[in-house]
């Protein structure tokens, strides 16, 4: 679905990602395994299309998009639930999730309905600021606002960033879920251990490149990762 | 007592002209991240275009109103690709190069008004417009029809902007690129797009207020744009800079000052007490009485 070969993106001097290739398929969920500054968030804002490349190409299902403005690449079914949550603060919650559906509108109360099924709490809290929330309700947001535009994949950055464990299992489980009702999903963790066991396969970052990739298994047993990402 | 009444009801409909001067310009400093400070040139210059109109088809009001509307909107939309131009990064407001360009554009336009219209001379607009007869008259102090209208058509305009902002596809979109406009973008908000409707309605906006303003002063001259830049600004930064409920609070309280210390004391020191008074508040409160909301 999304593949991605010899990509590079550089800020200035700076070479965020050097040469780095990369395939999600359908009905998958991959993660990205890096730790801060590894160019993880530049991976999923590039393919999105806020970066444009210095080198390589970026297909979404089949299509060359790098370079291509973010509401078209949306528009096609790509999108990203940013790292942070990424949540309009000072609008309600609906007002939210609308937005996740600008360029979708049409069916947005099909969407809503759906969006409201998996997560009851962002219907109880829709007409909430959602600066009230708390931080895994945020995070339930920024994922009700993605699967508003109907995305076929969905890239979530570090979902676990700054959230207590068992909602951290929460949101996991929230993702495999997905993941079973159809959604392919890349996602990008320093949380290795828990990204791992929820992910079919996996790519390590280092410094801008990948240096090791493979089936979760055999990373979850690797010893070079368990030593660098899972602290054994 | 009837003095008043009628100064507040003149002060009301002032002050809703305030408001929606303030709401354009706050509308382009959040959506399109632009100061415009000539946008009340902006909106004289339709006036003018208004009255030729006017001259043109012997008063025929809907052609008027039309070329209001039309010609705000359109110079809006021309000025755009070149604050874009200006402009060193999208998704941030650049202060210094957009200012200096709208300066720019005000000089123009009050430069053309003085030369190319009416010989340089003020211009009147006609009785049609604000109404001949009084309708209420307390010594030298009189309420026209036109403010009167002038205050409804105001308030009809303000609450139907302010619907459009939260009840609306394109207010969201507003709204999120105000909060964020890099988050924005990653939710799929064209950023190009939406600052151009931003461009056209602050021009639908523009095209109202020069026809309230026509009807409330019955009379523009080429400097009159420049006089309410100043004021405008001053409003928007007493409010709080891009903070749009405070604009309509400041500007309501600005229109009723004016017109308090024109009935009690002398027109001609409206201005001057005006900001005498917002110099005060600025001390006291730098960042505006209700917060800058960049």
């Amino acid at each position: 679905m999304l593949a991605i070969e010899g990509l590079s993106v550089s800020y200035g001097q700076i070479n965020a990602l050097k040469k780095v290739s990369l395939d999600v398929f359908g009905g998958e969920i991959v993660v990205l395994i890096g730790a801060n500054g590894a160019g993880k968030t530049t991976l999923l804002e590039t393919a999105l299309g806020i970066n444009t490349p210095l080198a390589g190409v970026i297909r979404f299902k089949d299509r060359a998009i790098g370079g291509v403005a973010v509401d078209r690449n949306v528009r096609a079914g790509l999108c990203l639930v940013p790292e942070g949550r990424g949540v309009f603060a000072s609008m309600n919650v609906l007002d939210n999730l609308l937005l996740g559906a600008h360029n979708n509108l049409k069916n947005a109360g099909k969407h809503l309905g759906r969006v409201y099924d998996w997560f009851p709490i962002l219907k109880k809290r829709k007409d909430q600021i959602a600066r009230t929330l708390s931080g895994g309700e945020r995070q339930m947001l920024a994922i009700g606002r993605a699967l508003m535009s109907s995305p076929e994949l969905i890239m979530v950055d570090e979902p676990s960033l700054g959230l207590a464990p068992i909602v951290v299992n929460d949101i996991f489980n929230i993702l495999r879920m997905l993941n079973k009702e159809g959604y392919t999903i890349l996602l990008s963790e320093q949380n290795a251990n828990k990204a791992l066991k929820t992910a079919h396969r996996g790519y390590v970052l280092e410094t801008g490149t990948v240096t090791l990739s493979g089936s979760a298994e055999q990373l979850l047993s690797d010893p070079g990762v368990r030593e660098a990402y899972l602290g054994a | 007592m009837e003095v008043f009444i009628a100064q507040i009801i003149n002060g009301l409909s002032l002050g809703s002209i305030y408001v929606l001067l303030v709401t354009g310009f706050n509308l382009l400093l959040l959506v399109a991240m632009i100061i415009h400070f000539a946008y009340p040139q902006v909106v004289v210059f339709s006036m003018y275009i208004t009255w030729l109109v006017l001259q043109l088809t012997g008063n025929n009001l809907f052609l008027g109103a039309l070329a209001a509307v039309a010609s705000s909107v359109l110079l809006n939309l021309a000025s755009a690709p070149l604050f874009q131009k200006v402009m060193k990064k999208r998704g941030e407001v650049d202060i210094n190069s957009t200012m200096v360009l709208s300066l720019g554009i005000g000089m123009i336009i009050t430069d053309v008004l003085s030369h190319s219209f009416n010989k340089g001379f003020p211009i009147a607009f006609p009785d049609q417009l604000s109404g001949k007869t009084a309708l209420l008259r307390v010594g030298l102090i009189s309420i026209l029809p036109g403010q009167v209208s002038s205050l409804v058509v105001g308030i009809i305009a303000v609450s139907g902007f302010f619907l459009l902002l939260y009840k609306t596809r394109a207010g969201r979109a507003f709204r999120a690129i105000a909060e964020d406009p890099s988050g924005a973008r990653l939710v799929g908000i064209p950023l190009f797009k939406t600052g151009i409707e931003s461009y056209a309605l602050s021009g639908l906006l523009g095209g109202i207020i020069a026809l309230l303003i026509a009807a409330l002063l019955g009379s523009a001259s080429p400097d009159l744009g420049e006089q309410v830049a100043h004021k405008v600004l001053a409003v928007s930064i007493i409010a709080g800079l891009g903070n749009l409920a405070g604009g309509l609070v400041v500007g309501l309280l600005l229109g009723i000052l004016e017109a308090i210390v024109q009935g009690y004391i002398s027109g001609s020191w409206s201005n001057g007490i005006a900001f005498v008074v917002m110099l005060v508040v600025i001390l006291a409160k730098p960042k505006g009485l209700f917060g800058i909301k960049l």
